[in-house]
């Protein structure tokens, strides 16, 4: 028998914590008598900020580790999942790892009667409903937190580590259990935060883990590639490029349509345009040229194509005009200018009852930990210099 | 492998990658010199050398060229004044540096450089192809393959011993699939420094060393009047090693425990089987996973892994392969042209059989190409194919190819 586990992070910001989530499984089934191995999806680019990518652990009771080798080794994805961990709950959205393999749902590799491991602040059904249905029964179940989101070479010690492990016993005891979690985490570190983080955990897995019924989910909105035969592309592989064209207004410019890297994003920009001083800035810095311009000088969102960098946010130089926010807020990619043209009171309200009150900043680059205050809500057309905080104040 | 080796000689277990295992491979062999330039796969190789020597677990001259050429040359000439040296590289970046790889060669420098094998770009791809060591085939360097990172831990110290025995004095390439095994995490058995200073003697040159003390010259010119001699010269290391081969595994299965039956291949229940495929690399997971399930179903199958391509295991390998009905190459690189459009080893094999009075049927398989996946159910086609030409009495086609999109 062999159980395989997918991690499925962010690039980068999580590759740290996914590679030794991955290496913890193995050592704990071994320190259990089993035998394991575990590898990175290696066609992803997890140096790529934010970019959906998998590592795995392998794990048998019964197998050699040469046969476990055989059965899984040298493959680039896994066929099947009885434990698929999800680091980022923005990803239930969908995940896109590279050009031509199209969106795909978060539970593709997801088995009948397997568990899928949230960190999330939110149910179950809530994140079912960008989850595609399956025609059988499995499981999921939630470890309550913010995504453990840390800087390019760094690993947040934030206890995510320790919690994942924990609600993979919680999952499945079979695998690795918790009592093996424990003394492997006691050992190895000698601090008993780590092993109580897990048993927590553990028991919060157990108690919400709830049965995901056939069918329950959505029909898959996004077709998925088929590659062409060799004899199909371009000799030497030259690319075609994307036709020119542009015009003033939404969607006016054009895009490489076969890679849109919106599932890179965990926040999005939200634009209050009232609060828009024309300055450029956003449309000029955004590494993804996902500014529209629009007749009246404005600059329109396209979210299929923005990765969620914040870049915009950071530049914009009035207060609460561009902020980042929560993309699993949102259940569309339309034009947030024409719904301002539309309905300019309608989308201000809008606007800030998706920004909420917390702003929320991760910063990447010393990966220390996550900055939250107090948003501010602007009346209409009050155009505020924003103060530039000279530091942050990062709370672990 | 079985693991019967006293517990003495292996202190510690540790999860480790491919690129991991040969590091800790580097740090036990005491290398003088490492000269590193990043290129994926390979690059975990020198971030966690760089680690290791921070960490004082090993005191090395670690130096960063500014390409694989650089990298290449360095190391070769701290091998020549005296220094254990290492280096490695994948893909283009091996080929950038070919220059200094192929006077490594003729100067007769007993480097070891590990070749995380990927494909040679453009377009640019990161995955397994075994083109960028094969490169190398006719140069005089010694290359192997490993499958697992105990494999690779272990080939390092046993790559400096055959490298560096005084009959041989050639420069060696440690070569192991890209991502699947490179970037792949095992428990790993780590030998004990004692017991790998019982294998590995200290690094010497002998009279060939470039040292005041030692004057001499190296790499003169010569011309039409000298080289053919110099060749032959480097032929008679080469026939030496296979000799030095053998010996190295000997003693190493000596100290170490009964690890390694054959030196130069790999046989998985070969004993009664009527069709084999032999491959290089972690293609013998599907390709061994497929032997166990046609064996279910009454099939005399069997599978052969080469670890050694240079020198090549000729005599072996024929005694081996001519008691079979039908051997499938599988070939996870293409050699553009070449007879029958097949691939590197089918060459190989085909011309070591020849002699042979009883000729299985021998058919080639181009795949894996570039990392594709070779799954189970593409080494179960291929040993049907297989199967299919030990019957057949005309061919259209000696090469397939498995798992392109047509």
């Amino acid at each position: 028998m062999i159980k395989r586990v997918e991690v499925n992070y962010r690039g980068i910001f999580q590759k740290n914590l996914a590679k030794q989530i991955g290496g913890d499984i193995v050592l704990i089934a071994s320190r259990m008598g089993k035998v394991g191995f575990s590898n990175g999806r290696y066609s992803d680019s997890p140096e790529r900020n934010g970019i959906p990518c998998k590592y795995f652990a392998f794990v048998t009771p019964d197998l050699s580790e040469e046969e476990l080798e055989a059965e899984c080794g040298a493959k680039l994805d896994i066929d099947e999942a009885d434990i698929s961990v999800v680091l980022d709950d923005t990803m239930c959205k969908g995940v896109e790892p590279w050009g031509w393999y199209g969106v795909r749902p978060i539970n593709e590799k997801i088995i009948a009667g397997a568990t899928m491991i949230v960190v999330s602040r939110r149910e179950p059904p809530e994140l079912l409903k960008w989850i595609e249905r399956r025609p059988y029964e499995y499981k999921m179940t939630i470890i309550t937190g913010d995504a453990s989101l840390a800087g390019l070479w760094v690993n947040k010690d934030d206890l995510t580590r320790e919690r994942v492990l924990g609600a993979i016993a919680g999952a499945d005891p079979d695998l690795i259990s918790i009592e093996a979690v424990e003394s492997y985490l006691n050992e190895k570190t000698k601090d008993p935060t780590r092993a109580q983080a897990a048993r927590a955990a553990y028991d919060e897995a157990r108690q919400r883990l709830y049965t995901v019924k056939p069918d329950e989910g959505i029909k898959w909105p996004y077709v998925i590639p088929e590659l062409p035969k060799w004899n199909h592309f371009m000799e030497a592989a030259a690319v075609p490029a994307v036709p020119r064209h542009f015009e003033i207004g939404p969607r006016g410019q054009s895009r490489n349509e076969q890679l849109q890297r919106f599932t890179t994003r965990t926040e999005r920009p939200v634009v209050r345009f009232d609060l828009c001083t024309k300055c450029q800035l956003c449309w000029y810095d955004c590494p993804d040229e996902c500014f529209d311009p629009t007749p009246d000088g404005l600059y329109d969102v396209n979210y299929d194509y923005c990765v969620g960098c914040g870049r915009c946010a950071q530049v914009c130089p009035v207060k609460e005009c561009i902020v980042m926010v929560d993309e699993l807020r949102f259940d569309d990619h339309k034009s947030p200018w024409e719904h301002y043209k539309r309905d300019k009171d309608g989308y201000i309200a809008w606007a800030e009852e998706k920004k909420g009150t917390r702003r929320v900043v991760y910063p990447f680059v010393t990966g220390t930990g996550v900055a939250v205050h107090e948003g501010e809500h602007v009346p209409e057309g009050q155009k505020t210099v924003v103060k530039k905080q000279d530091k942050l104040e990062v709370k672990l | 492998m079985t693991a019967t080796q006293p517990q003495s000689v292996f202190t510690t277990e540790d999860l480790l990658t491919g690129c991991q295992a040969v590091s800790h491979g580097v740090r036990l062999a005491d290398v003088d010199v490492i000269a590193a330039y990043p290129i994926r796969p390979y690059t975990e190789v020198m971030d966690y050398l760089s680690r290791l020597i921070a960490n004082g677990e090993l005191d090395a001259e670690y130096i960063i060229a500014d390409s694989e050429h650089s990298q290449f040359e360095i190391v070769k000439h701290a091998a020549s004044v005296g220094a254990r040296a290492f280096a490695g590289s994948s893909g283009t970046g091996w080929m950038y540096g070919f220059e200094a790889l192929v006077v490594a060669a003729t100067d007769r420098l007993p480097v070891l450089f590990l070749v995380g094998n990927r494909a040679l770009d453009d377009p640019g791809a990161f995955g397994v192809e075994h083109n960028d060591a094969l490169a190398l085939r006719d140069m005089g360097w010694l290359i192997h393959w490993v499958t697992t990172p105990q494999e690779a831990l272990e080939h390092v110290l046993i790559g400096y011993r055959i490298a560096e025995d005084p009959r041989v004095r050639m420069p060696i390439a440690l070569a192991m699939d890209g991502a699947f095994l490179t970037h792949s995490q095992h428990v790993v058995k780590i030998p004990s420094p004692e017991a790998v200073k019982r294998y590995l003697p200290p690094y010497s040159l002998g009279d060939r060393v470039l040292h005041p003390d030692n004057p001499i010259s190296i790499a003169p010119q010569a011309n039409e009047d000298w080289v053919m001699e110099i060749r032959r010269q480097n032929w008679e290391a080469a026939r030496r090693a296979r000799g030095v081969i053998k010996e190295a595994y000997q003693e190493f299965n000596a100290i170490f425990g009964e690890r390694y039956t054959n030196p130069y291949f790999d046989e998985y229940l070969t004993d009664d089987a009527e069709t084999v495929l032999i491959g290089i690399g972690t293609v013998a997971s599907p390709g061994r996973t497929a032997v166990r399930r046609l064996r279910e179903q009454g099939h005399k199958v069997g599978y052969v892994n080469l670890r050694w391509f240079r020198p090549f295991p000729t005599v072996e390998l024929r005694d081996c392969l001519r008691r079979f009905k039908a051997v499938g190459v599988i070939d996870r690189d293409f050699a553009h042209g070449s007879g029958d459009d097949g691939g590197a080893l089918l060459h190989e094999i085909r011309s070591c059989l020849y002699p042979a009075k009883e000729r299985p049927a021998i058919v080639n398989f181009i795949t894996g190409l570039g990392g594709r996946d070779v799954s189970i159910a593409d080494a179960i086609k291929m040993f049907q194919l297989t199967e299919q030409a030990a019957t057949a009495d005309h061919l259209d086609s000696y090469v397939t190819w498995i798992g392109v999109r047509e």
